[in-house]
């Protein structure tokens, strides 16, 4: 079976129809949803927040059969998965697609238990001593995507969970959680 | 001797034809019996057969399809009744019928890749990987199941293309047309719009026709990415989805 790295590509992989996309509905309904399932494994297992319609994205292409996505099918399969909450687009012209194998909502349960587990209840870090520290080392925030965990730090601070405020250097911010 | 005419001799000849008659019926009386007993025998030998072999017959597939060959040749089916002697014996046709529905199982799971056309030996190998005991499937065994499906009329069907079984769970009729497309396919796992003109010298018209129809179907899928430009119609039921597809 070929591998990318340590990651176990599925066969539908190897099989060239699926790099067109396909004129008939139930089987491009099945081809998307394999490629749904593909890319937010891919992405959950490399960590990969963000893919680039027009860079190299391992996935967009196999060598092996000589096989790549067109830009529409590329663009089709990620449509796909924003229309279901686990993508979105970072800008209008859909060149750059932010890949969320978790929902917002569940990177803040997740940062919720980070603190709770840290016993950091009362504290105040940055937001890159969240990202880099050496508390959530080994853990999914682990060099989580900037984006992404402000939006979960957002959800976390409507619900009175912590607040956000602006550090002394301009280019990070701190949160005082208080849970 | 010269025969004496008169009642007396018609009454004599009566008597003869009787005692004839009788005897005869006596022989084929006595050639009965010995067919009953001969046929008892059998049985009873065939009965002792399988209960002595009943593990080979469950756990071996190759030995499961020669039992059922000499079965056939008796005029005896196992799996005519699940209530027989032959079911309570063997439960052989628990097994089948178990077969029979995780075939259809296998067949609704990989209908939206294959469009309800898959091949037997694909058929098989999902099998065995859904039994994670020790009993081996063999095609053999998948073609009897599947006998027994059609009991159902819901359209499950074994065809033959080329060289290969297919089983088809879906009730699309396939003309020769598709058919001769299916086989073709077998070679590279693909055809082109162009291979089939050129192999049937059919008209472009009747071609695309066909390959339109296989693809609305679900049993083609399209596939634009060869360097050539050419469009190739690819066919998951031909092309084992269990190992990798090599492109040419």
């Amino acid at each position: 079976m070929q591998k990318l790295g340590d990651f176990k590509l599925p066969h539908f992989f190897n099989y060239p129809p699926y790099f067109t996309l396909q004129p008939v509905r139930d089987t491009r309904e099945k081809q998307v949803q394999l490629w749904k399932d593909l890319i937010l494994d891919y992405c959950r297992t490399q960590k990969i927040f963000v893919i680039g319609l027009e860079e190299d994205f391992a996935l967009f292409s196999n060598p092996v059969i000589e096989r790549s996505l067109s830009h529409e099918a590329r663009e089709a399969f990620l449509s796909a998965l924003v229309s279901e909450g686990r993508a979105e687009w970072l800008d209008k012209g859909h060149r750059k697609c932010l890949i969320l194998w978790h929902r917002v909502q569940d990177w803040a349960d997740i940062i919720f238990r980070f603190v709770k587990d840290n016993g950091l209840e009362d504290s105040v870090m940055t937001v890159e001593e969240i990202r880099s520290g050496i508390e959530s080392r080994g853990t999914e925030l682990h060099v989580i995507d900037r984006t992404i965990l402000m939006r979960a730090l957002r959800v976390l601070e409507q619900k009175g969970k912590l607040a956000i405020f602006k550090g002394t250097s301009a280019d990070d911010e701190g949160v005082k959680f208080s849970m | 001797m010269r025969r004496r005419p008169g009642i007396g001799g018609l009454q004599t000849a009566a008597a003869a034809r009787d005692q004839y008659r009788l005897v005869g019926e006596n022989v084929a009386k006595i050639r009965t019996d010995m067919m009953k007993e001969q046929l008892a025998t059998f049985r009873t030998q065939l009965e002792e057969f399988a209960r002595k072999h009943k593990n080979d017959i469950r756990k071996n597939p190759a030995f499961r399809s020669q039992f059922h060959e000499m079965c056939a040749k008796v005029g005896v089916d196992p799996l005519a009744s699940n209530k027989g002697f032959w079911a309570e014996l063997l439960g052989i046709g628990d097994f089948y019928y178990e077969l029979g529905v995780q075939i259809v199982e296998i067949c609704l799971a990989t209908r939206p890749h294959n469009g309800g056309l898959i091949n037997l030996q694909e058929l098989c190998i999902l099998l065995r990987q859904r039994k994670s005991d020790r009993e081996a499937v063999s095609e053999d065994d998948c073609l009897r199941a599947i006998s027994k499906l059609k009991v159902l009329g819901s359209g499950f069907e074994v065809i033959s293309v080329g060289k290969k079984k297919l089983v088809r769970s879906v009730p699309t009729e396939l003309n020769k047309d598709h058919n001769e497309i299916l086989e073709l396919a077998q070679a590279q796992g693909f055809v082109t719009v162009e291979e089939v003109e050129r192999r049937f010298s059919w008209t472009s018209g009747r071609a695309i026709d066909a390959l339109d129809t296989l693809l609305d179907e679900g049993l083609a899928m399209i596939d634009d990415g060869h360097r050539d430009g050419k469009r190739r119609y690819w066919f998951p039921c031909v092309s084992s989805n269990s190992t990798p597809v090599a492109d040419t």
